[in-house]
């Protein structure tokens, strides 16, 4: 049985369809790699464990002198 | 032409041009019959300007002759093809803007020019800084000075290829995910990617609006500090520039390491690390302590999640680059299109979580460097990629020991630290807190001062 976590191929064309993008068949398998590893942690994370945690990036542009 | 000559420093430069030993003129003649003679097998230029370069020498020297003493003064440099130049064509590496002459400079470019600099040309870029040219593309990828048959890293490629033949002083980079850091890991030479919003990318092409990097690249760190001085500040054209001041990079670049305390975080940096990168990393760690820093081991529990960072470049990709790639697919490389592409592919959650994600390393990195003064690692896991690997179309985006760094917008330089067997550089990567670049050049600078790697030249420039 696969991993719920794990990118199908099905899943990636139906991605695709509702993206409106074409991507060349030979190049599925890459895509789906990429996608699929970037999508490892979030599809771990359980956002209901982490309520306060806030999308926002500080890079502390302003920090005082 | 000597080699002392090529690969003299921006000090050393300086110093003889004001004892009058040396020219800008002469050494900008010197540099382009180099570039002439190395670059049809380098390929790391993809506009020379040399007419351009010997009117800014000339300047150059006037100034000289009148007591200016600006350190950048007469010190060739070119300028990744991503960075826009007035009446130069920019071609971001791509098809799609092969012969686009943009009618303004980057910000980058203007006070590089403000400062003195000799423009020899435009470096060549992977496409749209994200791709590597496969065979048939309009442009050649530069080749690597230390192994033609690898790559030199991108996607700052031609900048890391030239400074590692000695055609320029100093050269600009960018880095999203590491692209001024891989090319000086590859290329044994030196890349800082500063802190997110310290150094302007107004005038710069996109690639991912929070996760893109300006900053300098140079053979030495005291090269590096030079050519920062003379870019970072506040620029009101980058709306995620800062109003922090700019501080003093180089009188740092004289401290010892006793009572500077380097952590080491094990987790995620050492997965799938070669053995002889870890071995050149831990004599580092040795050379470090031998100059009074303490050394010790720090946790940062979510960089585990650190791969979630190309969501978010996928994502920002896509938006900059939608309508182009849908009404000119055809004008994008194989490979880039499809990358770009699948940021379509990002559902909205997806990003949305991949940011937090990302705070959430921000916030555990920022903690770790209350412990201590800098964060030390391998630049990359392994030496540069062969080409015949990199061409493998079913490759897709190799684990970075660099994006961390993007994601958390701390400034993080790469210094080679030593040679893998089959005679390919390998690096150290040092990353600070937010502005601390001062502390980050000086540990860097401190680490050159007792080491030789970085004194050593590719087969190519003999």
């Amino acid at each position: 049985m696969s991993d719920p976590r794990e990118l199908t191929i099905e899943e990636l064309r139906a991605r695709m369809r509702a993206a409106g993008v074409t991507i060349t068949e030979n190049r599925l398998a890459m895509v789906r790699k990429l996608l699929g590893d970037a999508l490892v942690a979030v599809r771990a994370l359980d956002s209901r464990d982490v309520k306060t945690l806030e999308p926002a990036v500080r890079f502390a542009p302003e920090r005082p002198a | 032409m000597s080699d002392e000559i090529a690969y003299a420093t921006i000090r050393g430069l300086g110093a003889r041009y004001r004892k009058r030993e040396l020219s800008p003129v002469e050494v900008t003649r010197a540099l382009l019959a180099r570039i002439e003679k190395l670059d049809p097998t380098l390929h790391a230029f993809v506009t020379l300007t040399a007419d351009r370069a010997l009117a800014d020498a000339r300047a150059a020297e006037e100034a000289l002759r009148r007591g200016d003493a600006r350190p950048l003064l007469g010190i060739p440099v070119a300028h990744k093809d991503i960075y826009l130049t007035r009446g130069i064509r920019t071609t971001g590496g791509s098809a799609l803007l092969a012969d686009w002459i943009p009618e303004e400079d980057a910000t980058c470019v203007r006070r590089w020019q403000e400062a003195g600099t000799v423009l020899l040309g435009k470096l060549i870029t992977h496409e749209f800084a994200f791709g590597i040219q496969f065979p048939g593309h309009r442009f050649q990828p530069a080749r690597n000075p230390w192994n033609l048959e690898h790559i030199p890293g991108g996607s700052s490629s031609g900048s890391g290829a030239a400074l590692a033949t000695g055609l320029v002083a100093g050269a600009t980079g960018s880095d999203t995910g590491g692209s001024i850091r891989g090319p000086a890991a590859f290329c044994g030479i030196v890349g800082l990617k500063p802190t997110y919003g310290r150094v302007s990318r107004a005038g710069v092409l996109t690639l991912s609006w929070t996760l893109d990097h300006t900053g300098p690249m140079a053979r030495t760190v005291e090269d590096c500090a030079y050519l920062l001085q003379a870019m970072a500040g506040h620029d009101p054209a980058d709306p995620a520039s800062s109003q922090a001041p700019v501080g003093d990079y180089l009188t740092p670049l004289r401290r010892d390491l006793r009572g500077v305390r380097i952590g080491v975080p094990r987790a995620y940096f050492f997965e799938g690390v070669d053995g002889e990168v870890t071995d050149a990393f831990e004599a580092a760690l040795g050379t470090l302590r031998g100059l009074g820093a303490e050394v010790r081991d720090v946790e940062i529990p979510s960089m585990h999640a650190a791969p979630s960072f190309l969501l978010i470049l996928m994502a920002e990709a896509f938006a900059y680059h939608e309508r182009d790639i849908r009404e000119h697919p055809e004008l994008y490389g194989d490979v880039l299109r499809e990358r770009i592409l699948a940021g379509a592919l990002v559902t909205a959650a997806e990003y949305t979580q991949a940011q937090r994600i990302r705070a959430r390393i921000c916030h555990e990195t920022a903690d770790a460097l209350t412990t201590v003064d800098v964060l030390a690692t391998p630049t990359t896991p392994k030496p540069a990629t062969p080409f015949k690997v990199a061409y493998d179309p079913e490759l897709a985006f190799p684990r970075s020991n660099m994006a961390p760094f993007n994601l958390t917008g701390l400034p993080t330089l790469a210094l080679p630290c030593g040679f893998s067997s089959s005679g390919l550089p390998l690096s150290l990567q040092l990353s600070g807190r937010a502005f601390e670049e001062a502390t980050v050049l000086g540990v860097g600078h401190a680490f050159e001062q007792v080491t030789s790697w970085h004194t050593r030249r590719p087969p190519l420039a003999h």
